[in-house]
């Protein structure tokens, strides 16, 4: 039995990192035809994290999964003849526009409509049209997604790990907010947070980008669960991070130790739930709060 | 060039046939299953079969919205759901669920579908991908352009339906779930707590952002009144008012104004001009500012209510008109709202057909004279200066 460690690294120097962490899938993608990526990948680095997969025997999914309107359906066809000669293994999609051309080049895609995977026979659906596998929406309970997975004889994403998308607006929520207040001042493309009335203790990360506003639940773990996941057939585990940079390649170790444990019969949920919390202590100050994507434009300019 | 459909909401029988009668060519209701609106009044079996008819006898359609996003279990009697809206003689389902489609396609062959607004169809390939699926119609995600509408127009052969006039979700339709966060209230299977219109402090590294305007992420309203000849000329196969949680007051006047914006236009295309009195009309039973939504680019911050609260109506609904007696110039309303002798009303009925008068003579149901009517529902009657017709609208204006 198996278990697939995905997860998206912020450039090839960190892709080779997650790939020696245990990571066996890498997800990538660009602003134009993924939805809140880490790092902005070009084609030439998306062909590089390939080859570097491949001589690791790894897998590379490129993310598809943005809301398509025109000028970017145009684009696709092309995009997608370029992953198709870079031997990309598959792409993640949502917009069914989208499917439709996957399918005419002969890309194997993974069905990732966000909050609308909620049942198998949806998921039947896209397997019946080609889905190699679905990312389940991350509002569903444990229980309904072993009884999903049990129904759909393809691989369920399932979020284990990291901040999760609960709301996109194509509108630009923040720099409206800014013009609103008259201040002049650039609003995209900078972590804010949000306190809602009923509620003061929790903040929701948000965040500007090209393809609209996107607010986060921030801090899902499931390292909790992991052994009732293992059981009810829920392999295909996510970890998802653009923030928290280094202490990310800690966690990604954590999860991939609980693997090893739990194939061996020997995972101990206690150990794993004290060592998560210690680096919650040491690393989660607010002033490590650093997008992921900020620092990796530092890195890169 | 085609005459587009009007097609407006209906949240109970008696909203279906105002709105037909004031002009929708076509009306959508809810299902008392699988739809998106828990709060609104659902139609029964018997309450569609009336629906149907009434709608059928005037040559208009009658649509049903099974738009939920299901989870497991949420399935079940979906094929008998279908098959008996189908027996009922409804004219499409409107679905967004790829599974439910499914259901409706094996189960009620015969039934048309509609994708739903929810599956944010954005682009021609989307289009083509439902047309393929043989679905008859997709309403488009309210987030596409004048021109991206133009060109699925020219690039496919499916049936476009896209949103004229309404409220309007902040996020692409179905891809927020800050409800189901925030409330415990699931926003794609009919619960939304509409938690986008609440207020909110921002932070930025902990530190409030700014410490006197909330953040707000509220959208004014769609209105496209001003514009619908780009629309039209876009080749939109249906025109698309929201709310089916809205009175019959609402139904009554936003159909209005459409038909006869619709009707001006096709009479003569070319001399078309637009009266302002349509939009002043429309205002009054508007419930927040308007905009023109993503027709003509992304909105801005005029688009959005930061704390304003909502634009205060001039008039209300006061009552409905149930007869009009020639003889006496007597008409019987049905009380909507307080109502007394002294009031200026407003009555309009299909057509825009309008005048203003004082109350000066009302009597209750037996014919006592009275000063004012203050039961909800009540029978009684008042003198008008005009020949009224069943089913005119009357509003009451209110002193700020």
């Amino acid at each position: 039995m198996m278990i697939q460690l995905v997860a998206s690294p912020t450039s090839v120097n960190e892709a080779e990192r997650l790939l020696r962490l245990g990571i066996d899938r890498l997800i990538v993608g660009d602003d134009t035809f993924g939805l809140r990526m880490n790092g902005d990948w070009n084609v030439d680095m998306v062909r590089e994290v390939t080859r570097l997969a491949h001589r690791h025997g790894k897998e590379v999914s490129v993310a598809v999964n943005a809301i398509v309107h025109a000028p970017q359906i145009e684009a696709l066809p092309d995009y997608l003849a370029t992953l198709k000669e870079m031997a990309v293994d598959d792409v993640l999609v949502g917009d069914v526009g989208a499917i439709r051309l996957i399918r005419q080049f002969g890309l194997p895609y993974w069905y990732d409509a966000q909050t609308l995977v909620t049942s198998a026979k949806q998921i039947q659906f896209f397997a019946k049209r080609g889905a190699i596998g679905a990312v389940a929406a991350r509002e569903l309970t444990i229980e309904e997604l072993a009884n999903i997975q049990r129904q759909i004889g393809v691989p369920l994403d399932v979020q284990v790990y990291g901040p999760t998308c609960i709301h996109h607006s194509r509108r630009r929520l923040l720099t409206n907010f800014g013009r609103h207040l008259e201040h002049g001042e650039r609003m995209d493309r900078r972590l804010f947070e949000l306190v809602e009335p009923n509620d003061p203790v929790r903040r929701y990360p948000i965040l500007e980008d090209e393809n609209g506003t996107h607010i986060f639940l921030d801090h899902v773990s499931t390292h909790e669960q992991l052994a009732t996941l293992f059981r009810l057939g829920l392999h295909t585990w996510r970890l998802e991070g653009w923030r928290e940079e280094r202490h990310f390649l800690d966690i990604v170790s954590l999860f991939a130790d609980a693997r090893r444990a739990l194939l061996n019969g020997q995972f101990q949920p206690e150990r794993m739930q004290a060592q998560m919390r210690e680096l919650r202590e040491s690393n989660l100050s607010s002033s490590e709060m650093t997008l992921r994507m900020e620092r990796e434009s530092v890195e890169t300019s | 060039m085609k005459r587009p459909e009007l097609l407006a909401p209906a949240g109970n029988l008696e909203k279906l046939k105002i709105a037909i009668l004031y002009g929708a060519d076509a009306v959508y209701i809810g299902g008392q299953q699988f739809g998106l609106r828990s709060r609104a009044g659902n139609f029964t079996v018997d309450a569609m079969q009336e629906g149907v008819r009434f709608a059928h006898e005037r040559g208009k359609k009658v649509y049903v919205a099974a738009n939920m996003v299901t989870h497991e279990g949420d399935l079940e009697g979906a094929g008998p759901f279908f098959q008996t809206l189908r027996d009922l003689g409804i004219d499409a389902v409107i679905v967004s669920d790829p599974a439910l489609i499914e259901i409706c396609m094996m189960e009620a062959p015969g039934l048309p579908v509609h994708l739903s607004t929810q599956a944010s169809a954005t682009n021609s390939e989307t289009l083509r991908f439902w047309h393929e699926e043989e679905l008859e119609r997709v309403v488009l995600a309210r987030e596409v352009s004048l021109d991206e509408i133009k060109r699925m127009k020219r690039e496919t052969d499916i049936e476009i339906e896209t949103f004229i006039h309404g409220a309007m979700c902040i996020a692409y339709s179905g891809r927020c779930t800050l409800s189901n966060h925030m409330t415990g209230r699931d926003a794609n299977r009919g619960g939304c707590a509409q938690s986008c219109r609440w207020q909110y402090e921002l932070l930025e590294n902990g530190m409030t952002y700014s410490e006197e305007t909330p953040f707000s992420m509220s959208a004014v309203d769609l209105s496209m009144v001003r514009h619908l000849p780009d629309l039209i000329e876009a080749g939109v196969d249906s025109l698309k008012i929201e709310g089916r949680m809205k009175s019959i007051h609402y139904v009554a006047t936003v159909c209005n104004v459409y038909r006869r914006v619709i009707d001006a236009y096709f009479e003569n295309p070319n001399a078309f001009t637009f009266d302002p009195m349509w939009e002043e009309e429309i205002s009054k039973v508007a419930q927040r500012d308007v905009s023109t939504g993503f027709y003509y680019g992304r909105p801005s911050e005029t688009a959005q209510l930061y704390g304003e609260g909502r634009s205060r109506a001039e008039y209300v609904f006061a009552a409905r008109v149930l007869s009009y007696d020639e003889a006496t110039g007597m008409a019987t309303f049905e009380q909507r709202n307080h109502i007394a002798c002294g009031d200026e009303i407003e009555i309009v009925g299909p057509g825009m057909r309008t005048f203003r008068q004082v109350i000066d003579h009302m009597t209750d149901a037996s014919y006592s004279p009275i000063d004012v009517a203050e039961k909800a529902m009540m029978t009684f009657h008042v003198r008008v200066n005009e020949r009224v017709v069943v089913n005119d609208i009357v509003r009451k204006r209110i002193r700020h």
